[in-house]
């Protein structure tokens, strides 16, 4: 009874005209800075963080969580339109996104990641209000090996996420890895691939990577490829999704919500990982596989939830525990320091209207920003009639000042050109840059668990099977790499057989026209 | 555009550009960030706006540190004081940087004494950071390091620890760190058998010990107070040279009859060759922003211990401690760079 | 089943809204790139892979209990390397990418100028050579007319400064 009282009294702390105010402005800053490529939330934070000293503790959180959450929303919007995805959590996102876009269709991956975001967003909500000190413990349980099946997981997922030739997905991704590897080895201190340039000692930033294959890849191949082929701009027809679109993605809203809370309690990777295995459960559950990465609306739905859902319950370990889940979670860490409190454990019955106050705020904040993108979806798709010519310098001048911003340094700026022209030269050799940037995401998570498991299993691999956790997400592991062998060697027998039934025939023909054109493209 | 302090129009300058599209460009400069002159220093310091750079990403404690001090300067000075994160291979970049730009007293940095104690031990000789190019202005705190022990892990004292020998699993917040140098000293010291796990920060190395997936772990105190206070992690020791006034009833190692006095100090510092009416009148301004109410209540909530010294006292004291853990690694043999 | 010519991309949806703009392009596609490109790349990925691998012997292997710097990078460089001879054995007759144009002569001049930017960056700004990059770009890259590109260069820049100068105030190195 006792917290019910606290949750309603966090609503009377949000109906504040101030805190109102706050909110609004965190979610609209949020926003625009999401749509801005590099300029990511943990560094917008950073330079308005002085603009909080000055207001209530509660207020000022309200704000700062506003420009998270928002910047989740606004993110979307680059991935689609121009394939530019600002943080590793919208990468997959890009690959069904753009192409619905290329097709005229991008208000209708654009309202429906908004919608699939607001359902992420405030299931998430849900979660944390009901079962935030619950789930909490999850993110303790989780050690090393723990997080070396997770990141195995999540490289097998990366396989599963490419749409063309398997093998040129597989040699990206290992190159991704490769990639991850650069800079000063954790364990040991030695330099690893850095030719003496210490730019390069943390290894390379993720987002000059991403922007670089993606973004700045695709305007290089455009400037070349609109000379050839003369098509006209596609026709933006649906600016918001029609109620077909809406039901065929509410499937993909509900898993992914659900994923993207769970995984987002785990600190470092969680909302990757998340969005990651939404798009592949959306795969593997689709009738027709071959659909995702030409536009299938339910690859943007999964994967859009599971991150807003993910960045929703990241908020769980810092406000239960105290424990910073990624850089902006950490900024916030920072800014209650500043204003006297200390997150941590007690901090759910030291400061109720704070813990109450926050939580409540999100759910006006995530429907402020499902209101915003209703008639700004209208706006950001007319950015796709402006014409190409101009369209192209003005997106790569942004990515050039974005990527400056992330780390003040011009290094990285060089590196998104360097990518670029990597991203440009994989498309014109068959190679898909998905893969290469989510491995190289994982790569650290798993190269660094791995060697911290081994620490502590003395060298031996026994202990991965003998924790609970790890056992059983190995056990996942293999499931999902044997089960679609098995079942593809079921279905040819069933091919030949031609005793059965009708409905199995006709699914295993329509795989197995779907497995042949993956064999041509081989 | 509006708050950004009185700035005075600097005179037109020539500036050939590259390039055959344009020869040459007469330019007003009122208010660009490249191509900073050296010929306005000393007269009527400062010109501009001072910038302090931080080697770490925002929202570590190094750099709500920083954040804190440039406030407090800004109001001295009457220019803005950003902070700028300039985060890569442990500050070292950002330090690097820094010492290369002109000494005019518009650059700073914030110095973490470990990049120059005890990083070098565990990385090449030519990517070690020495205070040879700087100019330390004034040192600012201390925070200290505590050796935590997991609530699962049963350990009450440094004692039940020196009992577990064999099988102790200790994290560290990385290859270099204070974190590292302390638990491979101590141990060497007490004859405690265990295993570094290296974490990337503090914050990992504490989740991990909290949730038990190592037995104890050495972080800096500030992180892990309010661990403490719940109760999730017991404090065996502290680095501290004496005991941490937040922690009045945890002993210290020395005490406990180890020498191995650790701790993470922060002081500012500029490029070496500083006109001395600058460097008087940046003292004079930190002074006056470590002075502020602001600052000591912001050094209270993050639980540092003021340790305000004059430049020449934080060189002297940091190469007297570069030396004492070169000595210690020796005699025990103690290699950072093998984990 | 296997055919050796380019593959066409298949319509999309099995509903008809939308996929049209689709099939616009998979008739312009152009000629895919073909066999030797095919070794080619995989040859350039294995050089990757091989090089790693060495560089990766060159930082210690360490033991499974405790794992040098070089281990698990030579593990995934070897990967690295198995996998592209696979590719080249795999893809030996061709079938994906695209041949180059005469037209790839534009991305090429796009990559030269974006260089230039990065290069004058940290000398001189960023307004300058972001209006000579967008007046390159609209002008002989877009065929744009003269007006339109000087017009929208001007605007763009000007916008750019509002933005991350004037309105997040971030430290992108700027002139005026």
């Amino acid at each position: 009874m006792e917290s019910l009282q606290n949750v309603l009294a966090g609503f009377a702390v949000v109906l504040e005209p101030t805190n109102l105010l706050y909110c609004l402005v965190g979610v609209v800053i949020g926003m625009l800075i999401g749509v801005l490529p590099g300029l990511g939330p943990a560094a917008t934070i950073a330079i308005l963080l002085p603009l909080t000293y000055g207001v209530e503790p509660v207020t000022a959180i309200i704000m700062l969580a506003g420009i998270f959450y928002g910047a989740q929303y606004g993110g979307t919007i680059t991935s689609v339109l121009l394939r530019l995805p600002g943080e590793a959590s919208s990468v997959v996102t890009v690959l069904d996104g753009h192409a619905l876009a290329r097709q005229g269709r991008a208000g209708t991956a654009l309202g429906v990641a908004a919608v699939g975001s607001f359902v992420g967003g405030t299931v998430a909500i849900i979660g944390l209000t009901f079962l935030a000190p619950l789930v909490a413990g999850f993110a303790l349980d989780f050690g090393p090996p723990e997080y070396t099946a997770l990141a195995l997981l999540g490289i097998l997922l990366v396989s599963t996420i490419a749409s063309g030739a398997r093998v040129k997905a597989l040699i990206a991704a290992a190159i991704g890895l490769l990639l991850a590897t650069i800079g000063r080895d954790a364990f040991t201190g030695a330099e690893r691939f850095t030719f003496d340039n210490l730019s390069m000692a943390d290894g390379i930033d993720f987002v000059p990577v991403a922007m670089g294959l993606f973004g700045l890849g695709e305007i290089l191949y455009n400037l070349e490829e609109r000379h050839r082929a003369v098509h006209a701009p596609g026709k933006i027809a649906n600016v918001w999704p029609s109620r077909k679109d809406l039901k065929e993605s509410s499937g993909a809203v509900t898993r992914g919500s659900v994923l993207g809370f769970f995984l987002g309690i785990l600190p470092g990777g969680g909302a990757t990982i998340a969005s990651m295995a939404a798009y592949a459960a959306e795969k593997k559950r689709a009738k027709d596989p071959s659909r995702f990465g030409k536009g299938a609306i339910e690859g943007v739905a999964g994967p859009e939830t599971a991150n807003n859902a993910a960045a929703t319950s990241s908020f769980i370990p810092l406000l239960t525990l105290g424990i910073p889940a990624n850089a902006t979670m950490a900024l916030m860490f920072g800014a209650l320091l500043i204003q006297g409190i200390t997150p941590g454990p007690q901090l759910v019955t030291e400061h109720p209207e704070l813990f109450w106050g926050v939580v409540n705020s999100m759910y006006i904040g995530n429907v402020l920003l499902l209101i915003m993108s209703i008639p700004l979806v209208g706006v950001f798709v007319r950015i796709l009639r402006v014409r190409a010519a101009i369209l192209a310098p003005v997106t790569a001048l942004i990515t050039m000042i974005g990527a400056y911003t992330i780390n003040n340094s011009v290094f990285d700026v060089l590196l998104v050109v360097v990518f670029g022209a990597v991203g440009y030269l994989m498309k014109k050799f068959g190679f898909e840059p998905g893969p290469l940037v989510l491995a190289f995401v994982l790569g650290s998570l798993l190269e660094s668990s791995l060697r911290r498991s081994l620490l502590m299993f003395d060298g031996s691999a026994a202990g991965f099977f003998t924790r609970p956790i790890s056992a059983t997400l190995l056990v996942v592991f293999v499931v999902v790499a044997v089960l679609p062998l098995v079942r593809s060697v079921r279905e040819r027998r069933a091919a030949q057989n031609p005793a059965q039934d009708r409905s199995a025939q006709d699914r295993s023909a329509q795989d197995r026209s779907a497995q042949n054109r993956e064999e041509e493209s081989v | 555009m509006t708050t950004l302090a009185p700035r005075t129009l600097r005179t037109r300058r020539v500036l050939l550009g590259a390039g055959a599209a344009f020869a040459a460009l007469t330019l007003a400069a009122c208010g660009g960030n490249v191509a900073g002159g050296a010929d306005a220093a000393g007269a009527d310091f400062p010109t501009g706006p001072v910038t302090i750079t931080v080697g770490q990403d925002a929202g570590g404690s190094t750099d709500l540190i920083a954040r804190a001090v440039a406030d407090g300067m800004a109001e001295d000075l009457g220019v803005s004081v950003p902070v700028v994160n300039r985060a890569g291979a442990n500050g070292a970049l950002a330090t690097e940087e820094v010492a290369a730009k002109p000494a005019d007293g518009h650059e700073l940095i914030l110095l973490n004494a470990s990049l120059i104690t005890i990083t070098p031990l565990a990385v090449s000789d030519d990517e070690a950071v020495s205070l040879d190019d700087l100019e330390v202005l004034a040192g600012l705190s201390q925070d200290d390091y505590v050796l935590l022990a997991s609530a699962d892990s049963g350990f009450e004292t440094f004692d039940d620890l020196k009992q577990a020998s064999g099988d102790v699993t200790y994290g560290t917040t990385g290859v270099g760190t204070g974190s590292q140098l302390a638990q491979a000293v101590l141990f060497a010291q007490a004859e405690v058998e265990g295993t570094a796990v290296p974490f990337d920060s503090g914050s990992p190395a504490l989740t991990a010990v909290v949730g038990d997936q190592v037995q104890v772990a050495t972080v800096q105190l500030g992180e892990a107070k309010s661990q403490i206070d719940a109760g999730n992690v017991v404090p065996l020791l502290a680095f501290s040279a004496e005991r941490n006034q937040f922690l009045p009833d945890v002993p210290t190692a020395v005490e406990e009859g180890y020498d191995v006095p650790v701790s993470q100090y922060r002081a500012v510092a500029a490029p070496k060759g500083l006109p001395e009416d600058v460097r008087t009148r940046l003292v004079e301004s930190i002074d006056a922003a470590i002075a502020t109410e602001t600052y000591r209540s912001f050094n209270e909530n993050n639980l540092l211990t003021p340790h305000e010294i004059s430049g020449e006292e934080v060189t002297a004291e940091w190469t007297e401690l570069a030396e004492k853990y070169q000595a210690l690694t020796d005699e025990y043999d103690i290699s950072l760079a093998e984990g | 089943m296997r055919t050796t010519e380019p593959v066409e991309p298949e319509p999309t949806e099995p509903e008809p809204t939308g996929s049209e703009p689709v099939e616009a392009l998979a008739d312009d596609a152009p000629p895919a790139a073909g066999p030797v490109a095919n070794l080619a790349a995989c040859l350039v990925t294995a050089g990757v892979g091989g090089a790693g691998a060495v560089a990766a012997v060159g930082l210690g292997l360490g033991t499974p209990a405790q794992p040098g710097a070089g281990l698990w990078p030579l593990a995934v460089s070897v990967a690295v390397v198995v996998l592209s001879l696979t590719q080249a054995v795999v893809g030996r007759r061709g079938g994906d990418g695209e041949k180059f144009s005469r037209y790839s002569w534009l991305s090429l001049a796009g990559l030269a100028t974006l260089l230039g930017l990065v290069a004058l960056l940290p000398v001189i700004g960023f307004e300058i050579p972001a209006l000579l990059l967008s007046l390159v770009w609209m002008k002989f890259l877009g065929g744009e007319s003269w007006r339109s590109a000087v017009l929208y260069s001007v605007l763009v820049v000007g916008a750019l400064y509002a933005v991350f100068v004037g309105a997040l105030g971030t430290n992108v190195p700027h002139l005026f």
